[in-house]
């Protein structure tokens, strides 16, 4: 039997911060999350032996690339060790916890640092959806497009409202549970922010269209933020309980991953949905990948998801595609309250990205480190009550790189 | 007091036009509670509801807040369940209507003063026995939608029950960061918050306004230097709050809450700040947005100079970095008379802050409710957060000493261990 990976634990900044005003540069985010983080996990930064890194675009937000370098300027006894910065596009964070996991399990590492980190607040709204606009093929379809990637979702939204219909008191249902969920996590963005159906339902000057039908409360807002996950052999965990004496079956591994690529363009995309029983094929592949290297038989088997929700139409994608419901019927998940935070499954217990924030490159690890959180009883007023299993649901671009971790502790 | 569990029928407030009445209203209604607006006029009182709108940034918000006039009071306030009085800062004028108020409220209604400073005790004097019962202070902070902190100052005829209901009700549903204070002239964040501005407009008159507000700047633990932070709250409120803080209380810095000379000649000509632009106030900008610097001596505004400071520059730079710890150990350290000074403000709030605790706060709570409402009321570095970047109490102290300025026994008395819970703290520091 392979060897499990373990994940001993992190620390996610503050995503209500801005640390533009704050007049600090992404090191300092990169500082701050690993002091957190080492302290969380009472590891020594000496032990780590390899970092991999998720980040968008530091170039084009920070003029900062290099970003696997940077994590060293955190402590000199750093120097030396393997790094790597990984891009694809939201789906950085989980990119590089892929990149760890098989680096231990090739026998390589035994005890890795996954850092994700985007710092976006640095450019003003319009230019920042212009560089957001590189997750897709930019040239085809964002040059010269005012904030793209609402469009992007949109045509997914036009899909489904196609295939199906969209009621849209649905969609405003997943945000304001998303922005109601994010008011228990003391972390996410919009804690303090005013916001229900009612105001999801409503159009005007405080909740403009931002594509063709979203409008701003369907949409996750720009964030600042960084979060750090340890990822370990079983031999390091062992002996990592032994000297903290901790039970092993409490420590969070992975139980199950799932990594797919849809076609970039949205049209291919389009095209492809037509042809399948699924509207993402590949979103829908790579979750069944995770449940079956996970050995599980599907959504009954897991508490509760954190999951992509960039826009509110995505969550409304990935509640079938999760198997909640036959395709075309999430709007019963959500009639039913399944997916609220007293439901048999929450969706976003955390606030997800439209609640809790979406910097970009950090929310795949962000989602693992919330994951974990829940497996070990360790998620403060937004724990769901006896979490045993939790599934991340992590896309880069218009549904284009989709990333799935099945997340459990005990046997 | 069940209606606070079952929820609020409808909240009334008194001064619905004003920054604190309109803004901490919203906070009720942003819980979905129905309120109403109080003015001289609906106008005024629709005036008030859209500032809560835009505080929300809901237009729902119209939905749950109704203009009212004064005249409406006697037919309204009966099915009031809170009557939140967020009138000027005037005792008589408060009690002129807290006297409406008892008259006509119902038996059980929560009454509340928003007042950043005034007895508690007086305002509520020869007022029904219900009404002290369900009287007291709650003090938000501007602009409430943003700094979540909440002062409550209990009246003593309170009993532990409705404090307790009335605390569980600003953390659950108004979403405050509750602060019990004693009822004392300033309450905590006032008392300690304007000893420092107080005392940074007393420098300014030796150092510039420019220089003095460079060097107290938000490197050291805020989001706005002192003297800006005074032309924001107006100078008018400052002279309110600093002069019954002086003639109430006699503490061991008690002449560093005298105001000076030039600020009372400033409130003389009407330039209080930010709400009297075409005067201004430690600031003035003119019709091309120039800005201009008080000259405190003259009241006249000069153009801005260049300040700066090697030493300063590096403590920035190292925050820039993230290196806070580099940044404190060069700020602790640099014997330039800039260095000094920072540390004169910086320990001198620390050491003013652990005097106080027992005094504003109850002191079973140690450092933390200062901490607290320091944090989310000011947005300011909290004492115990500079205690732990200074490298603990025995060194805070150590430099306390160095300073020349009084030590506290409550700081003195520590264990050498982390003693901020504020999370986040390294927030606090900023390098712009």
């Amino acid at each position: 039997m392979q060897k499990r990976v373990y994940i001993l634990g992190g620390f996610q900044t503050d995503f209500a911060r801005n640390w533009t005003r704050e007049g600090k540069s992404v090191q300092a985010m990169i500082n701050e999350v690993m002091e957190g983080a080492f302290a969380a996990a009472n590891i020594e930064p000496v032990e780590i032996q390899a970092a991999h890194v998720g980040n968008f675009a530091g170039e084009l937000f920070t003029m900062q690339a290099h970003f696997g370098a940077l994590v060293l300027n955190y402590d000199p006894v750093l120097r030396g060790i393997p790094t790597a910065r990984h891009e694809a596009a939201c789906a950085s964070g989980s990119i590089a916890a892929l990149a760890a996991r098989t680096e231990i399990e090739a026998g390589l590492h035994d005890l890795v640092l996954v850092l994700g980190v985007e710092l976006m607040k640095s450019v003003d709204s319009k230019r920042g959806g212009d560089y957001l606009g590189t997750a897709a093929w930019y040239e085809k379809e964002c040059k010269g497009i005012s904030f793209p990637f609402p469009k992007l979702f949109d045509r997914i939204y036009d899909l489904y409202n196609e295939l199906y219909g969209v009621d849209y008191e649905h969609l405003a249902q997943i945000s304001a549970i998303n922005y109601a969920n994010a008011k228990r996590n003391p972390k996410a963005q919009t804690r303090d922010w005013y916001m229900n159906k009612q105001h999801a339902c409503s159009t005007g000057e405080f909740n403009k269209a931002i594509g063709n039908t979203l409008r701003a409360t369907d949409c996750c807002q720009v964030t600042d933020g960084a979060a750090v996950v340890f990822l370990c052999s079983q031999d390091y965990a062992e002996s990592y309980c032994a000297r903290h004496s901790l039970n092993l079956d409490d420590i969070p591994y992975i139980q199950g991953w799932g990594h797919k690529t849809a076609p970039i363009l949205i049209d291919d995309k389009i095209e492809d949905a037509r042809k399948n029983e699924y509207a993402l094929p590949y979103t829908r592949r790579a979750i069944l990948d995770a449940y079956t290297r996970a050995g599980i038989s599907g959504i009954k088997e897991i508490s509760c998801i954190e999951t992509h929700d960039c826009f509110t139409i995505t969550e409304y994608a990935a509640i079938e595609h999760l198997g909640f419901t036959k395709p075309g019927e999430g709007w019963k998940a959500i009639e039913d309250g399944v997916i609220e935070f007293d439901g048999s499954c929450p969706i976003n217990p955390s606030g997800g990205l439209i609640g809790g924030g979406h910097p970009v490159g950090a929310t795949g690890t962000r989602q693992l480190l919330d994951a974990c959180l829940q497996v070990t009883g360790k998620a403060g007023d937004y724990q769901v009550p006896g979490a045993k299993r939790v599934a991340t649901l992590n896309i880069g671009g218009s549904a284009t790189t989709n990333v799935v971790h099945i997340i459990g502790a005990g046997n | 007091m069940e209606m606070l569990m079952r929820g609020l029928n409808k909240v009334a407030i008194l001064g619905g036009n004003g920054t604190m009445g309109s803004l901490s209203g919203g906070i009720f209604a942003q819980a979905d509670i129905p309120c109403l607006y109080f003015e001289r006029t609906a106008e005024e009182a629709k005036y008030g509801i859209e500032k809560a709108v835009k505080q929300a940034k809901s237009a729902i918000l119209r939905e749950y807040i109704i203009p009212k006039t004064y005249n409406d009071l006697e037919k309204e306030l009966p099915d009031c369940d809170w009557i939140l009085e967020a009138l000027s800062e005037n005792i008589d004028l408060k009690r002129g209507y807290l006297e409406k108020v008892d008259k006509s409220r119902k038996r059980g209604s929560v009454v509340s003063t928003i007042s950043s400073g005034l007895s508690i005790e007086e305002l509520a004097q020869n007022r029904s026995s219900d009404f002290k019962a369900h009287f007291l202070g709650m003090h938000f902070f501007n602009p409430p939608g943003k700094l979540i902190a909440n002062e409550l100052i209990y009246h003593t005829d309170n009993s532990e029950t409705f404090k307790k209901n009335i605390y569980e009700f600003c953390e659950k549903v108004l979403r405050r960061a509750n602060i019990i204070v004693r009822n004392i002239a300033g309450f905590a964040g006032n008392r300690i918050g304007f000893q420092l501005l107080n005392e940074a407009a007393v420098y300014a008159e030796l150092l510039g306004v420019d220089r003095m507000d460079y060097l107290i700047g938000p490197y050291t633990g805020r989001t706005l230097p002192p003297l800006a932070t005074l032309d924001l709250v107006g100078l008018d409120v400052h002279r309110a709050i600093v002069q019954n803080i002086y003639q109430k209380t006699n503490d061991e810095r008690h002449e560093t809450f005298r105001m000076p000379g030039y600020l009372q000649k400033m409130i003389d000509r009407n330039m209080l700040g930010m709400k009297t632009p075409s005067n201004g106030g430690f600031y003035f900008k003119d019709e091309n947005k120039e800005r201009y610097i008080l000259e405190p001596s003259t009241l006249k505004y000069r153009r801005t100079r260049h300040v700066n400071s090697e030493v300063i520059e590096h403590v920035k730079q190292h925050i820039h970095d993230g290196n806070y710890k580099k940044a404190v150990s060069v700020l602790k350290n640099d014997k330039s008379e800039e260095a000094s000074i920072a540390r004169h403000f910086i320990l001198g709030y620390v050491s003013f802050s652990f005097f106080r605790v027992g005094e504003v706060t109850p002191e079973e709570n140690g450092i933390h409710g200062i901490d607290r409402v320091m944090a989310y009321g000011f947005s300011w570095m909290p004492p115990s957060g500079w205690v732990d970047f200074l490298g603990g109490p025995k060194e805070t102290v150590r430099l306390i000493e160095e300073a020349d300025l009084p030590v506290p026994e409550a700081l003195r008395n520590l264990p050498e261990e982390k003693l901020c819970k504020i999370p986040d703290i390294p927030r606090f520091l900023i390098a712009v």
